[in-house]
């Protein structure tokens, strides 16, 4: 036990004095802390700053081969505009070719042309990907239509424009989970999940494989257990990331509610910044207890390999073993159906049970048993895994030269067991 | 204290490494391990420190199974190696720690051996800003600063200037004083020869010859004198013996015909000719060393 708090303060302090560390956790709090005044800044600039209308694209309107063909242009320009707040509308009675050379030398960024009430061509050069303007032009359209025909049918046009503008309100409650929020810190946590685990998993494999290879080792092996080392090395990176974590989010969270009113708009950060405590200890617990499954995994690694330069390629099977489980999360998770059976096996299998549990925990009704059993199975693969990673690290770090194939740590694996 | 290697085997995979290995060391006293690479020295270290455990046999403290609780070793590996880029008194004191002194007791122990071996003003130092020399003293102080039982050196003496070599033989007389269980492995043998008093050689796995060193040599024939003299030309020719040059200038080796004839031969020899020195011949650490590991087994 003392050793182990030896290793753990040391290893420890070398996470805190890691310049590198040190310098993308500032760097990280600097950048999504200057995030969220993002809105308070722009939107000052918005305050200020009036576009010239003559400034805007251009976009072109024409009617004048609608085969009713008595709309008022100055009415056609009105709904437009309003409509389309970021274009000079001007309604024009030129062909179609005409329109289509103005849109091509630049004149005009994009043109409707109405065939009649019921249908109408978007003129655009280049179509960008975030275009809508064919669509939202759709209901412009639409509303034209019925206003007209409303109108032709002898009802007043100030009654057919309070039949037009009713809004019907609404409200949604979800009696279970609510996906849409809940998507957003599902999907944060299972992404904070991916980066740290990489990042430290990567972190504690190269602490052991460097150890290995400027021959540290031989004297750590000689004056500690390897249980005391594993753990002492894989708990300080763990407290490390932990802390990393909350001064990150710390920072956002403050900063965040100092520009809390810029973002009131903005439902998925305030749903971000409004989880649910019950949610906020599993995400906690998950994330302890996956990260503690991966970190081990990685230090074996790191134990059995000699040089640095041979550690990328070792760890590549851990890796993908989380990829594996990342990508289960993430495809079920968008396809909406988090209920399925794939899910819910991989929330019992230790490698996959910190992001899938999560994940059904999150989004979707699963017994209080569910989860203690799935935490149950998770913490004590974490007491596996650790003790075995312990062993190999013991076996690994003083075999240097060829890397032992998973078959030969096995069966040395076996042997020791079978002698004690 | 005894520390007692007992009939101990070990394989890796289907490579017998050590075959029913028995030594034992005794506490003031320095025991020379030898034996060529891969003789399974190294192995056998790994073995008593319980970095690996062994297939069969025991390792005993007098002649208890011993508690690795209990005793503590000081190891210098022959791969030497700590963290290159931390601080030298960091890592002295986290693995003097390790090896279960307190903090302020791990600090006061580092501060005196850096001062013992000219090294504090390195203190504050990167490991890797040391010359090997200076790096191998820091590796040393790991080894003695927890105040061990148990010291092994391996190879200790590699890498060092005569003075620096001077300043190890005086830390290791001290320890030896001090009534700690030396064991030396190196293959230089003039410092075995000149600090321990039993030695094992192992060759292929086995004890090829193990024992007290004086008496190893006491058991070899003793009919060769070794003479030193500014007539060993004319000895040479007058004596009537088989003879032949010795290593050193002026130096011969007399064969007699039988060894109860020596104190005769060396009692004419002084009164005919000027002798400088005249002793009965024993073969060197080195002789001994060829002869037991020089064909590999």
């Amino acid at each position: 036990m003392r050793q182990f708090k030896t290793i753990f303060k040391y290893e420890f302090k070398n996470y805190l004095t890691n310049k590198v560390f040190v310098g993308v956790t500032l760097a990280l709090i600097i950048l999504l802390g200057g995030i969220t005044f993002i809105p308070r800044l722009i939107g000052s600039d918005d305050a200020d700053s009036t576009v010239n209308i003559a400034d805007m694209p251009v976009m072109l309107v024409s009617c004048n081969t609608v085969e009713a063909g008595n709309l008022d242009s100055d009415i056609v320009k009105t709904i437009f505009a309003e409509t389309f707040k970021d274009y000079n509308i001007v309604v024009t009675e030129e062909n179609v070719e005409a329109i289509k050379e103005k849109i091509t030398s630049k004149q005009a960024e994009c043109a409707f042309v109405l065939d009649s009430y019921t249908s109408y061509t978007y003129y655009v050069d280049n179509l960008s990907l975030y275009d809508t303007n064919a669509e939202t032009a759709r209901q412009v359209f639409q509303n034209m239509y019925r206003m007209n025909a409303m109108i032709t049918e002898g009802i007043s046009p100030e009654a057919a424009q309070s039949i037009m503008s009713a809004q019907i309100e609404y409200e949604t409650q979800s009696l279970g989970k609510d996906q849409v929020q809940n998507f957003f810190y599902t999907y944060i946590m299972i992404f904070a999940l991916y980066m740290v685990i990489l990042l430290y998993g990567q972190m504690v494999a190269s602490s052991v494989a460097s150890e290995k290879s400027s021959r540290a080792m031989e004297l750590l092996v000689t004056s500690a257990k390897p249980t005391s080392m594993m753990f002492g090395k894989v708990l300080s990176s763990c407290l490390a990331g932990l802390l990393q974590l909350a001064a990150i989010f710390g920072t956002v969270i403050v900063c965040f509610n100092i520009n809390k009113t810029y973002w009131d708009s903005d439902g998925i950060m305030a749903a971000f910044f409004n989880i649910p405590t019950e949610l906020l200890i599993y995400m906690l617990v998950f994330f302890v207890l996956g990260f503690l499954v991966y970190a081990f995994l990685y230090g074996a690694t790191g134990s059995v390999v000699s040089k640095l330069e041979d550690l990328n390629t070792a760890v590549m099977p851990v890796t993908l073993l989380f990829i594996v489980g990342f990508m289960i999360v993430m495809m079920t998770m968008s396809s909406g159906n988090t209920d399925t059976l794939l899910l819910k096996v991989a929330s019992y299998v230790p490698f996959t049970s910190p992001m899938a549990m999560f994940t059904r925990i999150a989004m979707s009704r699963v017994a209080a048993y569910e989860i203690a059993i799935s935490i149950a199975i998770l913490a004590v693969s974490v007491v596996l895994v650790g003790v075995i990673a312990a062993k190999i690290y013991r076996m690994g770090v003083l075999l240097y030269g060829k890397r032992p194939s998973i078959g030969t740590i096995i069966s040395t694996l076996r042997k020791e067991k079978t002698r004690r | 204290m005894v520390l007692e290697f007992k009939e101990i085997e070990k394989s890796f995979g289907d490579l017998k490494v050590l075959k029913r290995v028995s030594f034992s060391a005794q506490s003031g006293k320095a025991f020379g391990l030898l034996g060529r690479n891969g003789a399974g020295k190294t192995t056998s270290i790994r073995i008593m420190m319980n970095v690996f455990s062994q297939d069969g046999g025991e390792v005993l403290i007098d002649g208890q199974k011993i508690d690795y609780h209990k005793v503590k070793f000081g190891y210098l590996p022959e791969e030497r190696g700590l963290y290159p880029k931390k601080k030298i008194s960091e890592q002295l004191i986290y693995f003097a720690e390790l090896n279960g002194l307190s903090y302020k007791e791990a600090v006061d122990s580092v501060n005196y051996w850096l001062e013992r071996l000219g090294m504090s003003e390195y203190k504050n130092k990167r490991l890797d800003s040391l010359s090997k020399g200076n790096q191998q003293k820091i590796q040393l102080i790991t080894a003695l600063a927890h105040n061990p039982d148990i010291v092994i050196l391996d190879e200790p003496f590699s890498g060092l200037d005569p003075v620096n070599a001077m300043l190890l033989k005086d830390v290791v007389k001290e320890v030896i004083a001090n009534n700690k269980i030396v064991i030396f492995s190196s293959h230089q043998m003039n410092y075995i020869e000149e600090f321990c008093d039993s030695i094992a050689i192992l060759n292929g796995g086995q004890i090829a010859i193990c024992g007290d060193l004086y008496d190893i040599k006491r058991n070899y024939p003793r009919n060769k004198l070794v003479v030193r003299s500014v007539d060993s030309d004319k000895i040479q020719a007058e004596c009537g013996l088989a003879c032949e040059k010795g290593e050193a200038q002026g130096e011969i080796i007399i064969m007699l015909p039988d060894a109860a004839d020596k104190k005769a031969i060396m009692q004419k020899l002084t009164e005919k000719y000027d002798i400088d020195e005249i002793k009965i011949f024993e073969p060197s650490l080195n002789d001994i060393f060829v002869e037991h590991a020089g064909k590999q087994i």
